[in-house]
């Protein structure tokens, strides 16, 4: 320890430089991860926060909620607990003139049921009729205040906004809570259909039906359109981009001990212990990196509130912190590969005669 | 009574046509209360000998024995640590570590080697007589060759070594500086009882000396009558 800090304390430019590069590369993977991981998450935020275990859906849908019809004849013989509730949904455009279109999710819910009573508003107030609808916050963003009055698709009816929602995404789209009965008029259904899917915080959940197949939570993300592909391409790029950042920092670290040969070429001559010697290398890559990373840390945090909600970010501390301990453990990886020429290093080679 | 001794030692470097024979055939004693001096044109393998007596690098042939123990018997380890209690070296170039201030020098020794160095006043005393008071906050790359060379040997004594093996000690000094140096060494030697080797082209060192050697082409010779008077 008092040798690393010393020689940093003398060096200051050059280990400067270093604890900057480990500063953006922690930097670039932070943010990247965040970006890749808010992304993702705008495929699934709405279906986590109703925090449900399984979903019903017509067997031939291909496990695609926009594909799914429950019958009202089917849905006769499935017993609807307080743990169940029956969605109705529709990809549809929301316009008013003078404000962005917005390709959203409509998401028909019945209001006695778990998803309607446990929706959280950030401001306004739920449903009272089947022209009222409550809208992700994408629509404030976009300018969209409460009470505006919006036309679905090619639905004559006015949809009123009364109340604004956090974080309810679907499939990256933004989700408009309605009424179920809007939803049969918005997809021009007759009576016959009663909704898209019954989801249930039940994993366990059967519907009795021949036609209905009962699904993991899992198991229906992973059918989002899209989400599997979208996902195996991120953790690649960010798979890639840490493994050459990491070798990159074990470079210049092995560099770093290899200048010092002379260094410790002299302090062997003066009977020096080899454990100190390769204590100090440690130390002082362990501190490197760790002061790296924790500035790293606090620019990713600082950017974390300047930019704008229209970027996704999501930063999952369990993610985020074993990048952390991989970037630790290559700084030492890159430390102690030259260990074998510490510890024979010969001093007379070095010292000359 | 003997510290250091060298038996038939041979050093040969490079192998082939290209093999070149620094050490012929040397065997030489070191006493304590005594000092050595080796006298030596450069290239005659002044430095190649001390670093051999040191254990630095290990003799072709013939064995290093320090205070009855073979060199050659010892671990990397246990070599360090003889390095650490019993020597004290000078080296010919790079003997201080570039990012320690020359305070911090010793205070590294005093990190590995936490007892049996020299006190505080005793240091001092020390720095004073070689003229190094004023820089004790300077970083080596801040400091003259001849300032250098004076932290050395003080770094050297530091740790109240059984043997002191100094090359070239005075290369950079002027004449009333190689005195001191001479003065300290003899001191060391006839009160603190140290054996010291300093191998040389300095004929100043001559007259500090209770032995002095001759090394010419890798072979050695005692050689008292260079003394004057
Ligand atoms: N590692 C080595 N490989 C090959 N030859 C070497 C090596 N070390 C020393 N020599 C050769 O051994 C001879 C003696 O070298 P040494 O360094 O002992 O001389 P020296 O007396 O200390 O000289 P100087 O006064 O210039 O320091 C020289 O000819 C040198 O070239
Ligand atoms: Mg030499």
């Amino acid at each position: 320890m008092f040798l690393s800090l010393k020689e940093i304390k003398k060096e200051k430019f050059r280990y400067g430089l270093i604890v900057a590069m480990i500063v953006m590369i922690c930097y670039l993977i932070f943010i990247l991860t965040s970006l890749a991981m808010g992304l993702s998450s705008q495929n699934t935020d709405a279906i986590d926060s109703w925090n449900m275990k399984s979903i019903v859906l017509d067997k031939d849908s291909n496990t695609s909620l926009s594909q799914s019809l429950i019958t009202k004849d089917q849905r006769k013989n499935i017993k609807l607990t307080k743990n169940e509730a029956l969605i109705g949904q529709a990809s549809v455009v929301a316009k008013k003139s003078g404000y962005a279109k917005e390709s959203s999710q409509f998401l028909g819910l019945s209001k006695k049921q778990f998803i309607s009573k446990n929706l959280v508003l950030t401001s306004g107030h739920k449903i009272n009729s089947n022209h009222q609808i409550v809208v992700d916050e994408k629509f404030k963003t976009d300018g969209y205040k409460l009470g505006d009055k919006l036309n679905l698709n090619s639905d004559k009816t006015k949809y009123t906004i009364v109340g604004f929602v956090k974080n309810a995404k679907l499939n990256i789209a933004p989700v408009i809570y309605g009424d179920i009965t809007a939803w049969q008029s918005i997809k021009n259904l007759n009576g016959q259909f009663t909704g898209s899917a019954i989801v249930s915080k039940n994993a366990n959940f059967k519907a009795n039906n021949e036609q209905l197949e009962t699904y993991s939570t899992s198991t229906f993300i992973s059918k989002l359109p899209g989400y599997s592909a979208q996902n195996s391409t991120f953790i690649f790029m960010i798979g890639f981009l840490m493994v050459i950042s990491l070798i990159v920092i074990a470079v210049f670290l092995y560099i770093l001990t290899i200048q010092k040969l002379q260094n410790y070429a002299v302090l062997r001559a003066q009977g020096i212990p080899a454990k100190t010697l390769v204590g100090a290398t440690i130390s002082q890559s362990i501190i490197l990196v760790i002061g790296g990373l924790l500035i790293g840390t606090i620019l990713t945090a600082a950017t974390a509130l300047i930019i704008p909600t229209s970027i996704p970010m999501s930063f999952d501390i369990p993610i985020l912190s074993s990048v952390g301990i991989g970037l630790i453990l290559t700084g030492l990886i890159g430390a102690l590969i030259p260990i074998k020429l510490i510890l024979n290093v010969d001093p007379v080679s070095v010292i000359g005669g | 009574m003997t510290t250091l001794q060298l038996k038939n030692i041979n050093k040969y470097f490079g192998s082939g046509s290209s093999r070149v024979h620094v050490l012929k055939d040397i065997n030489f004693t070191a006493k304590k209360g005594e000092v050595n001096l080796v006298l030596g044109p450069s290239g005659s393998g002044k430095s190649t000998f001390l670093t051999i007596a040191g254990g630095l690098q290990t003799p072709t042939e013939g064995s290093v024995e320090l205070e009855g123990q073979a060199l050659k018997s010892l671990s990397n380890k246990q070599r360090d640590a003889l390095r650490l209690n019993k020597i004290g070296f000078v080296l010919q170039a790079y003997n201080l570590i570039p990012y320690l201030t020359v305070k911090e020098q010793f205070k590294l020794v005093t990190k590995v080697k936490k007892e049996h160095n020299l006190d505080d006043k005793t240091l001092d005393s020390l720095m004073d007589q070689l003229g190094i008071t004023d820089l004790e906050n300077k970083y080596p790359g801040e400091l003259s060759g001849g300032q250098n060379q004076r932290v050395a040997i003080a770094r050297a004594l530091f740790t109240k070594p059984d043997i002191i093996l100094a090359d070239e000690p005075t290369a950079a000094l002027d004449s009333e500086r190689v005195a001191e140096v001479g003065k300290i060494f003899q001191t060391l030697a006839k009160e603190q009882n140290t054996a010291v080797v300093v191998v040389t082209h300095d004929l100043r060192l001559i007259n500090f000396a209770d032995n002095v050697y001759e090394i010419m082409d890798g072979n050695m010779s005692l050689n008292n009558s260079l003394k004057a008077g």
